[in-house]
């Protein structure tokens, strides 16, 4: 006897119809060519000599791994994803990806990444690169977003962590330099989401993600991004006097931190109309130039250092 | 005979066989990039690919 009349029921599964862009999608490429980056200076100002294949090894799997964050933090939002305007066209909210397959993709990628990284380079970049995914994915994505509005400053530690697993990989290591750069990112992190959140607030309140300006409010959270802002101005400069990072970078360090000091100042004071949104979005915008740039003078000491030691 | 002519199965659209075809190259991509790196590192490190610091 059959239990099942399969004349009766006609499943019609659902076939995929996801690109390879999708998926890319899912890896976050923007947040993944930073922490790119800033691995790459991680490595680069590591001592001794690194063979490039590992070093492109390193810098793959860190890679891979930080859109393995990226797939399982989509994985996990989906549903707040889809009311937010910014977020709203994911791979997820658009119907391309189910959440499964954003699981399966995104755990792959995890266990390959840290497997590999483990394996062909050393065990501890690869434990570091498994924390810093677990991190991403478990304290901040699933603890930390939905439950306070200092979400932002603790999971900031996962994307201050790339600089710190180059370091480790190269060196199998850890140093006191990596660290440095690690409060650098860590300190970064608020001003910059805070800005970011301050001219989106109304998506977070409509998704119901205590952020900052959501929960205490522009003026509170304006005079937060001030405070920061001058911490980590003084934390990027003071590698400099404490003789880690040479002259070249405290000076551009101390002209960069002037330029986010002043717009920070400029975002407390302006707090009405259109003068408040634009001093937001220039903040918001410079933060990453000024991220970018001090890496980037890190990267060409090294590599002037090595091609022409006399310059510099 | 009209039965034998009916497809059996799941019958892909055009749209889904060309996803499927893309995604499944993307794959195969990915496992030959981590051959290469395997068999690249291998030799690079030599008889030390089996010494394994913690």
């Amino acid at each position: 006897m059959s239990v099942i009349d399969h004349n009766a029921i006609e499943l019609s599964p659902r076939i995929s119809e996801a690109d390879v862009g999708d998926y890319i999608a899912l890896l976050k490429p923007r947040v993944m060519s930073l922490v790119i980056f800033t691995a790459l200076v991680g490595l680069v100002i590591a001592p001794g000599h690194v063979h490039p294949v590992l070093a492109f090894t390193s810098i793959l799997c860190i890679a891979v791994g930080a859109g393995a964050s990226g797939a399982l933090n989509m994985w996990y939002e989906s549903d707040i994803d889809a009311l937010m305007s910014r977020t709203a066209n994911r791979p997820i909210p658009r119907g391309r990806i189910t959440r499964p397959e954003a699981l399966a993709f995104g755990m792959t990628l995890a266990f390959f990444s840290v497997m590999t990284l483990g394996i062909l380079v050393n065990w501890m970049a690869g434990g570091l690169l498994a924390f810093t995914i677990f991190f991403y994915v478990v304290i901040y994505t699933m603890a930390l977003k939905r439950w306070t509005a200092q979400n932002i400053v603790i999971g900031g530690a996962a994307g201050a962590l790339p600089p710190v697993v180059a370091w480790s990989a190269a060196t199998g290591s850890l140093s006191v330099e990596p660290l440095l750069l690690f409060l650098i990112i860590f300190f970064w992190t608020p001003p910059h989401f805070w800005a970011l959140a301050l001219f989106r607030s109304d998506d977070y309140a409509r998704a119901g993600v205590p952020m900052l300006p959501v929960i205490a409010g522009p003026d509170a959270t304006r005079l937060q991004i001030l405070l920061y802002t001058v911490v980590l101005v003084a934390v990027a400069f003071a590698p400099w006097p404490l003789g880690y990072f040479d002259a070249v970078y405290g000076v551009t360090s101390m002209v960069l931190g002037a330029g986010m000091l002043a717009l920070a100042i400029n975002v407390y004071r302006r707090r009405e109309g259109r003068a408040a949104l634009r001093a937001t979005r220039k903040l918001f915008a410079f933060s990453i130039v000024y991220l970018f740039a001090l890496f980037a003078t890190l990267l060409l000491e090294v590599v002037v250092h090595a091609v022409a030691p006399s310059i510099w | 005979m009209d039965n034998e002519q009916k497809p059996h199965g799941i019958v892909l659209t055009e749209a889904q066989q060309k996803s499927r075809r893309r995604r499944s190259i993307a794959i195969a991509l990915a496992l030959g990039v981590l051959v290469v790196l395997f068999f690249a590192v291998t030799m690079v490190k030599g008889p030390a690919v089996l010494v394994r610091p913690m």
